[in-house]
């Protein structure tokens, strides 16, 4: 197994939210609005999953080359709102041959200040 | 409650042409300064025809064209207060960059109801020019009350 530079991200902002909103095209209200994540019994708003797992996505095309990335999956297992500062760690688990394509295989996670999991992911890139 | 499984449900889904500006834009919202995504240079350096997708862009896709939260929630009959996103996953079978031109074809694989919880999958198959170059699967969870 062999562990990854771990990338540190900046604070989570309501504005960050906002703007991937905007970005992506998801506007849930329940990542912008704060009445309505109240509502939806959330305390206010919390960031879009795919803003995490975008994270993610950018650490591991800081570890490997973009054209490498081949697999890309993951759960998302809490919620973020603003004001955490996430980082993101990962490894290399094993390597395989996929169609004749020799790839590494691993995990990456993207975890709060305090160690909390946000996200667990495995992916799969051509070895190069 | 078999006539009420979304299994086999498609959605119409417009097709999307990759912007370098939504490109740009979505890499400055996640904060990931990765040159390729900003200078055409720097992405031809790295063997890409033009600008290419972040993983997660195929995100982007979807939602611009057609299969967003408001029509999932709607066509799908859920609680927009109660819905989760529960897994995420990609297969990336071609380079996609700016100037392409995506079809995306999506369709519920997956619809289980347990323990007072929905759960939903999504596939969509990306294409272009009629040859598949992305796989993206979406597992959305609605908590029931």
């Amino acid at each position: 197994m062999s562990e990854l530079e771990i990338i540190q991200k900046e604070s989570i902002t309501h504005t960050q939210l906002v703007r991937y909103a905007g970005a992506s095209g998801d506007f849930n209200p329940i990542h912008t609005v704060v009445p309505i994540g109240e509502k939806a019994g959330l305390g206010g708003v919390i960031a879009h999953g795919m803003l995490i797992m975008g994270m993610a996505g950018e650490a591991l095309t800081k570890w490997f080359p973009r054209q490498n990335i081949r697999a890309f999956k993951v759960r998302f297992s809490a919620m973020t709102r603003p004001g955490e500062k996430l980082s993101i760690e990962g490894h290399i688990d094993e390597e395989k041959t996929v169609n004749g394509e020799e790839r590494l295989a691993g995990k990456v996670f993207v975890k709060n200040e305090n160690g909390e999991v946000k996200l667990k992911g495995q992916f799969e890139v051509k070895k190069s | 409650m078999q006539s009420m499984n979304k299994t086999g449900k498609t959605f119409h889904v417009q097709p999307f042409t990759v912007e370098r500006g939504k490109i740009k834009e979505f890499a400055m919202a996640i904060g990931d300064d990765n040159p390729i995504y900003y200078d055409v240079e720097k992405a031809k350096e790295q063997g890409f025809r033009d600008i290419p997708i972040p993983p997660t862009f195929p995100t982007v896709m979807e939602m611009w064209s057609g299969l967003d939260f408001e029509t999932l929630i709607r066509e799908l009959d859920l609680d927009p207060l109660m819905v989760l996103h529960g897994e995420q996953e990609y297969e990336y079978l071609e380079d996609i960059c700016a100037g392409d031109e995506i079809t995306c074809t999506a369709k519920v694989i997956s619809h289980v109801e347990k323990r007072r919880m929905t759960f939903i999958t999504i596939e969509n198959l990306f294409s272009r020019d009629g040859k598949i170059v992305l796989i993206a699967r979406s597992n959305i969870i609605e908590r029931n009350q």
